[in-house]
């Protein structure tokens, strides 16, 4: 499985990364929505990506749109990881097509269960 | 029209706390009130975040510059061996405003705009901002200042 953490914040990538490899995911950075697409532009492949709303250049919302416009990647994850916590802004990002929404302060565990609510825990694949 | 004087200090007291316990340290406890009185903050660093609501106003976070490396390490999980480089600690403590300022935000009736973190040795907010409110904290025993400013 693979993972790509999407983020403005080297701090926070690092700790999302190392949440995703903890729970068996090859997991990339970017450091916002641009970088991201540029990767899928490239060929790469991911099954979810962790989006920060609020980064330079693209943001994460831009980043979702962005995505779901693009029949060839219907199948990627798309959870929001972000301080945008109030009701309206998380309709607005499901809205646009992400499939789940962490909103930080958050821990390990409520990442990791909102993977196993996407199926996306590798231990779960193998059971 | 949404403005930061409707959150008190008991409400930024409850998200840095959470803020703290869940994202730095891991467990509850380390963050708490400041009760030796009057608080001075010797070499300080801030990190803050600018909200959209009228007037403008701001989230700011001051501590003093070792301290922000001990966050820093914390926050990423390092030894006390392992060297904390500038950059971490700009980017790490801006991050921690900037997840103080989207839970303030939250609080807030009305949707408003977030900017995207600051760090300075220098306070951003000079005689024109006004302090709406104040929460003081000992973190690890250190001094930690969270402002609430109309700018």
């Amino acid at each position: 499985m693979r993972a790509l953490v999407i983020d403005d914040s080297r701090t926070m990538r690092h700790i999302v990364a190392d949440i995703f490899a903890g729970l068996g995911f090859d997991a990339s950075q970017s450091g916002n929505g641009r970088e991201a697409l540029d990767l899928l532009e490239a060929g790469e492949s991911f099954d979810v990506a962790c989006i920060d709303w609020n980064m330079p250049v693209m943001d994460g919302l831009e980043f979702v749109a962005a995505v779901r416009a693009r029949r060839e990647w219907r199948d990627l994850m798309l959870i929001m990881v972000t301080t945008e916590g109030e009701h309206g802004q998380v309709v607005r990002a499901l809205a646009a097509g992400a499939h789940e929404y962490v909103i930080k302060p958050f821990t390990p565990d409520a990442l990791e269960s909102k993977l196993a609510l996407l199926g996306l825990l590798p231990a779960q694949e193998s059971r | 029209m949404s403005t930061l004087a409707v959150v008190d200090a008991c409400q930024v007291t409850a998200i840095a706390t959470e803020v703290f316990a869940a994202m730095i340290d891991r467990r509850g406890g380390l963050l708490t009130s400041w009760s030796r009185g009057p608080m001075t903050v010797t070499d300080p660093l801030h990190a803050w975040v600018d909200l959209g609501t009228v007037p403008a106003s701001r989230l700011q976070v001051t501590t003093d510059a070792g301290t922000a490396g001990e966050v820093t390490r914390a926050f990423l999980m390092k030894g006390e061996a392992e060297p904390i480089a500038d950059a971490d600690v700009v980017d790490a403590f801006g991050e921690i405003a900037n997840v103080l300022g989207g839970n303030v935000k939250a609080l807030l009736p009305e949707h408003v705009g977030l900017t995207l973190p600051e760090v300075s040795r220098q306070s951003p907010s000079g005689e024109r901002a006004v302090l709406l409110n104040e929460a003081l904290f000992a973190w690890r025993g250190r001094p930690l200042v969270i402002s609430l400013y109309t700018i």
